[in-house]
């Protein structure tokens, strides 16, 4: 199975690509020397915000260098060392004159300097609005959004599991009450129950994980009282009975170990469905407050400045595609490998 | 089936009615008042309060709420957004703009998620599946608001194609440019929801013994595929796109506030922010109606398209 699982090239590659996700989120924050939630300033006590990324490794490549255009300046005062800092300039380009003979040009900086950033500071990915570095917030981000993610799935499948397993088990009374309440619940839109849910609760992380779970459980409990109506009649189940094993050690021991395949497959596929609602949550206002960072508060903060500062919306653009990719191809993979019936790719 | 209906329609009531319920409850246990504004004298707010009934017990408000929707059909008024306008005015100005965006994007996607199934499953296994299988996988892994972010750069601010934000006072033609990229952005997942679908059941059917009689009879099997597969993988493809302009109904939400859409999504996080209590219970009311009665028309249209499915039968899954 594992043999399968690796044989197929998109699943392994999103393997990889997610193992260097997580790296990052977890060791990431921990090596850069700018906190997730300070403001970084320079020694006049100002915040340096939007910075443009610098990142000294590549500057050979001539990208990244901690570089801006700043456009429609007037000529006149580019030598006043009050407003440009010695050495910033690297480019005066386009100069015009107006009708009324003042003499504009576009000049092209190194940002840190203009911004009198101290000697050696380099924000690889640069600073957001508030002067916090990016790169750190973006990792702490990533971090965050995938803690949420797994949390609210492992809750999701303990409750689903153990509530599908007695469903499905007990089966007659049990049965019917039990899915009667997963009807009930499951009736209610998700996006609604969780606004009501982070509304009544309040915003936080552990608001986000409880809300994130409390109706996806439905659909885990749904999958394993399947997966117990499945096997609870069959012989190995009837023989171990017959042998005077419990009901617990039964459903635990014996039926769970079977049934975990689909469930495993689900629990995957619930991931990358989290990583969603809580950035969609965050669009909508709800997410995690401020300064901890999510990849969807990230994004959702930095969409109105697209046209100045497009990287601080791309960068967590892309994390967040990255993730949601990399988790569902890999549960299509699991389920491939599980499961070879199902697709009908295998030559 | 006459039956089954009333059942179902019962039940959605009372669903509606729980929603209500659960919403009122939870917005009104919120800590602050709608009137919590530094400008309004202690003695203002308290007057407004009391206008309002807010200073009540939450039951005998919640009696009042329920009477006034019963006895006269009046959900209450807009207190911050547009103080005094009725709730639905307020909602029912935007309705038209965000059913034109939703529905865009459903007519845009159907014959292109059927052209790129068909297609996929004509060439099985070969480059074009393949290209498709993987356009699938991306289109439904990246959610809608990180496609129309990538949009907004690419198209709207790099290649300059479309404006970036809805501009609502320009001419039709100007409006019609700027819901571009919003109906393509809520596009792409409805697109591969569709193909993929419907490449699954075309590939069963095309493995179907009628497909052999059909062949053995002289059709090619494009012409086997077009005359007898395609029409049985319709049906059950069909059924799945009810529950996408529910979808694509909630990606809305999100797609509205990037492109600053004046629609029925943007409302719902401004009346939270502004503590527009009976604007929220509305507005949340209005999703979850809209989202149970296509779940409702979902069930009911399985046994319209297909009259082999029994209804009212165990539905377990």
């Amino acid at each position: 199975m594992i043999k399968r699982f690796w044989h197929n090239k998109a699943a392994a590659a999103a393997f990889f690509v997610l193992a260097f996700l997580i790296l990052m989120a977890v060791f990431a924050p921990s090596f850069t020397p700018y906190s997730y939630r300070e403001q970084v300033k320079n020694a006049d006590g100002e915040i340096l915000s939007n910075m443009p990324p610098k990142i000294p490794a590549l500057r050979f490549l001539g990208i990244a260098q901690g570089t801006a255009v700043l456009e429609d300046r007037q000529t006149a005062f580019l030598d006043d060392p009050a407003r440009y800092p010695e050495g910033c300039i690297l480019e005066v380009r386009n100069r015009r004159v107006t009708e009324r003979g003042t003499e504009y040009c576009d000049v092209l900086v190194d940002y840190y300097k203009y911004m009198k950033a101290e000697e050696g500071t380099a924000f690889w990915f640069g600073t957001d609005q508030l002067g916090r570095d990016i790169w750190t917030r973006l990792w702490r981000g990533t971090r965050v959004s995938l803690v949420i993610a797994l949390f609210a799935v492992a809750i999701d499948m303990v409750i689903g599991v153990s509530w599908g397993a007695v469903c499905g088990y007990y089966g007659g009374k049990t049965d019917l009450i039990g899915m009667r309440v997963c009807e009930v619940i499951h009736a209610i839109p998700n996006v609604i129950l969780c606004t009501m849910f982070i509304l009544l609760l309040g915003r936080g992380i552990g608001t986000m994980i409880l809300a994130l779970a409390v109706r996806n459980w439905v659909e885990t409990a749904r999958l394993a009282r399947a997966q117990f109506l499945r096997y609870k009649e069959r012989e190995f189940v009837v023989s171990a009975r017959a042998m005077g094993v419990r009901d617990r050690r039964l459903i635990f021991r014996h039926i769970l170990p079977n049934a975990m395949g689909p469930l495993i497959i689900s629990a995957t596929l619930a991931v990358p469905g989290a990583i969603f609602m809580e950035s969609f949550l965050s669009f909508i206002g709800l997410g995690i407050p401020a300064p901890e960072p999510s990849v969807g508060t990230m994004l959702s903060d930095a969409q109105s400045m697209l046209q100045t500062y497009p990287h601080q919306v791309l960068l967590p653009a892309v994390v967040i595609a990255l993730l949601m990719i990399a988790f569902h191809l890999l549960s299509n993979g699991l389920r491939d490998a599980f499961d070879p019936k199902e697709e009908d790719s295998e030559e | 089936m006459g039956r089954y209906l009333l059942k179902r329609f019962g039940m959605m009531l009372l669903t509606l009615f729980v929603i209500l319920t659960l919403g009122f409850l939870v917005i009104r246990l919120m800590p602050g008042s709608p009137f919590d504004d530094p400008n309004y004298s202690a003695e203002m707010t308290r007057m407004l309060e009391e206008k309002h009934h807010l200073h009540e017990p939450i039951l005998v408000q919640y009696y009042y709420f329920l009477k006034d929707i019963v006895t006269g059909g009046y959900w209450g008024v807009s207190l911050n957004l547009e103080p005094m306008t009725p709730v639905w005015t307020v909602i029912g100005r935007r309705i038209p703009v965000t059913l034109t965006v939703n529905f865009l994007s459903l007519l845009i996607a159907l014959p292109l998620g059927i052209l790129a199934g068909t297609w996929a499953a004509l060439y099985r296994n070969k480059w074009p599946d393949h290209v498709i299988s993987l356009l699938t996988v991306l289109f439904i892994s990246v959610p809608s608001f990180v496609m129309a972010s990538l949009l907004q750069y690419f198209l709207g601010y790099q290649a300059g194609l479309f404006p970036l934000i809805y501009d609502a006072t320009g001419t039709e033609a100007v409006r019609l440019t700027s819901l571009v990229m919003p109906v393509l952005a809520l596009s792409f997942h409805p697109i591969a929801m569709i193909c993929r679908h419907l490449r699954g059941e075309l590939a069963d059917n095309m493995r179907a013994e009628y497909m052999i009689t059909a062949q053995a009879k002289g059709l090619s099997l494009r012409q086997a595929v077009f005359r007898h597969a395609f029409r049985n993988s319709l049906i059950p493809v069909m059924n799945i796109i009810v529950p996408l302009f529910t979808n694509i109904l909630a990606g809305s939400l999100v797609i509205e506030r990037i492109f600053g859409i004046p629609g029925v999504g943007g409302l719902m996080t401004r009346s939270i922010n502004a503590k527009d209590h009976w604007l929220t219970i509305t507005v949340l009311f209005f999703y979850a109606m809209i989202h149970l009665v296509t779940v409702l028309i979902t069930d009911i249209s399985y046994g319209l398209i297909d009259p082999r499915i029994r209804l009212g039968g165990g539905r377990d899954d």
